[in-house]
């Protein structure tokens, strides 16, 4: 069990700027561009981790130290969520749904702290636009997870993925359907792909950007793999849990986990070209039209609940 | 023949609500038209459960007249070219209007819940009155008159969608006489709406740059 859990931490902390790097690569060739290779990502890490690191004169030690917490919880996340397993691994009983959640949220604190805490405009115009969209995207998530524990009569994500995986009649479901569009919209959300342009580094849209601009070197490399890494994490759970809960190994069986490792990359970059698609030909809101998306996506996972009390 | 209901009466749910999100006209047309043919997918589907001709040409006529000719209709009204045509300022934000219309729809559940209910018997009977009431609310949400037009059509989509599941033996005729009855009325109302659009109005120039 515990080989399996440090061999998935690899398998995410490693494959993760890939999955970010094959998406901006499609996203190129949709506008027919030739773009960066999938392996940039990669490159700027090293280019990265290579450079000194400057930190503000005015900021205190939130600054130096959070990419590290906010780094560490995405690996203690990877280490309980189902990504190549539907059995629980060493440190997957240590936290349900709701714990997972939580953690996401924490990370996302800790990220406001540091960025407010680099004492730049910039990185507090970010702050401000991240903690009003994740108030909003919070709900429907917390709505999102009571309508799975309805389904799975559990908080466990793999548990849920168990049920998906052996019952067609929850599958088929339209409660089911409704709460994975609902976390698919909150899922473009998270990852910065809508509503709003949020990778880019310009004033109007920027988020995850401004954040960061204060940081250097390594620092910097720790953001952007915890953030390469969060976005590894929610489309896994996404297909493993949401949409493709298929093939995920439910017994401990070395081979078919190994198989499935493929299988898993494989789906990841079908859910990459998904999202590239989606970045490329669905027009950007602007900040104030991010209420509108938020509420549909809200409509979404409320709707669920209506179809289960229909449905009895 | 139930899951199938409610499919297509949860799609005409979340029809409605991306009419409410939606500020272009030629959009919500579109949308109407393509709930329209859900509606037709319905009755089709019903033809063959309940193997009657009726409701067959009943499908194909929601399909030709509410899908296809009224949908087209409106387009060809619209005064200027159909993708411009938007409200700017609608009577309250969207947000807020998307998040009324599913309070409508919770609503609706709970008003059949404790009045029809006891005598129609089927819980799912809910959606076609959820639908009436969005409908109906899209009507007052909105200024432009065509969109309110759309408004009143998704009443009456909903209205097909409940005789046709939950009262199937109703005549014919009165069905039938429902759909042509709708070209009449979108007839009347495109033209009015063109002597609107063409009455003087100030300039509005200034909104057209509004998000």
């Amino acid at each position: 069990m515990l080989a399996l859990s440090v061999i998935q931490l690899v398998y995410v902390l490693a494959l993760a700027p890939l999955i970010a790097g094959i998406i901006s690569t499609i996203e190129e060739r949709i506008e027919s561009k030739r773009g960066p290779s999938i392996f940039q990502p990669y490159y700027d890490l090293l280019k990265l981790f290579r450079k000194e690191n400057v930190i503000p004169a005015k900021s205190s030690p939130i600054f130096r130290i959070g990419p590290y917490v906010t780094f560490s919880l995405y690996m203690l996340l990877t280490l309980v969520l189902p990504i190549i397993t539907a059995f629980p691994l060493q440190f997957g009983p240590v936290v349900d749904f709701i714990g997972g959640g939580l953690t996401f949220g924490a990370a996302a604190t800790f990220k406001k702290l540091m960025a407010l805490d680099s004492r730049s405009n910039y990185a507090h115009l970010g702050t401000s636009r991240s903690a009003s969209i994740g108030a909003l995207s919070e709900p429907i998530t917390v709505l999102i997870f009571i309508m799975l524990g309805v389904i799975s009569k559990t908080n466990n994500p793999y548990i849920i993925n168990n049920v998906l995986q052996t019952s067609m009649t929850w599958y088929l479901s339209l409660v089911h359907w409704f709460v994975a569009a609902a976390f698919f919209m909150v899922l473009l959300v998270e990852t910065g792909k809508l509503p709003i342009e949020s990778h880019s580094t310009a004033e109007l849209g920027a988020i995850d950007q401004s954040m960061e601009i204060e940081y250097s070197g390594s620092d910097l490399a720790f953001f952007k793999w915890g953030g390469y890494a969060k976005q590894f994490l929610l489309m896994s759970v996404f297909l493993n849990v949401y949409t493709v809960p298929f093939w995920v190994p439910m017994k401990m069986n070395f081979d078919s986990v190994f198989i499935y490792m493929g299988i898993q990359l494989l789906k990841l970059v079908g859910l990459a070209i998904v999202f590239a698609f989606f970045e490329e030909s669905v027009s950007k809101f602007r900040l104030l039209k991010n209420f509108d998306y938020i509420a549909v996506a809200f409509s979404m996972a409320f709707l669920s609940f209506l179809v289960f009390s229909i449905s009895g | 023949m139930n899951d199938f209901f409610m499919l297509i009466g949860f799609s005409e749910i979340l029809l409605v609500i991306f009419m409410q999100w939606e500020v272009y006209v030629a959009k919500i047309i579109k949308t109407f038209s393509i709930s329209s043919y859900a509606v037709s997918v319905f009755l089709l589907y019903l033809s063959f459960v309940q193997h009657s001709y009726l409701v067959l040409i009943l499908a194909i006529l929601t399909a030709v007249i509410r899908g296809f000719f009224i949908p087209n209709f409106i387009l060809k009204r619209l005064a200027r070219d159909p993708w411009r045509e938007r409200e700017s300022k609608p009577i309250m934000g969207t947000a807020s209007s998307i998040i009324i219309s599913l309070v409508i729809a919770i609503f609706a559940y709970v008003l059949y819940e404790a009045t029809m209910l006891n005598f129609i018997g089927v819980l799912s009977g809910a959606i076609p009155i959820a639908l009436v009431f969005q409908g109906a609310f899209l009507v007052i949400s909105r200024r432009n008159a065509f969109i309110q037009l759309v408004g009143y059509m998704v009443m009456e989509n909903a209205a097909f969608l409940f005789t046709g599941y939950l009262f199937p033996d109703l005549p014919f005729s009165v069905e039938a006489g429902t759909v042509l009855d709708l070209i009449g009325v979108v007839m009347i109302s495109g033209i009015i709406m063109r002597m609107r659009e063409n009455s003087p109005k100030k300039s509005d120039d200034i909104d057209e740059l509004r998000g």
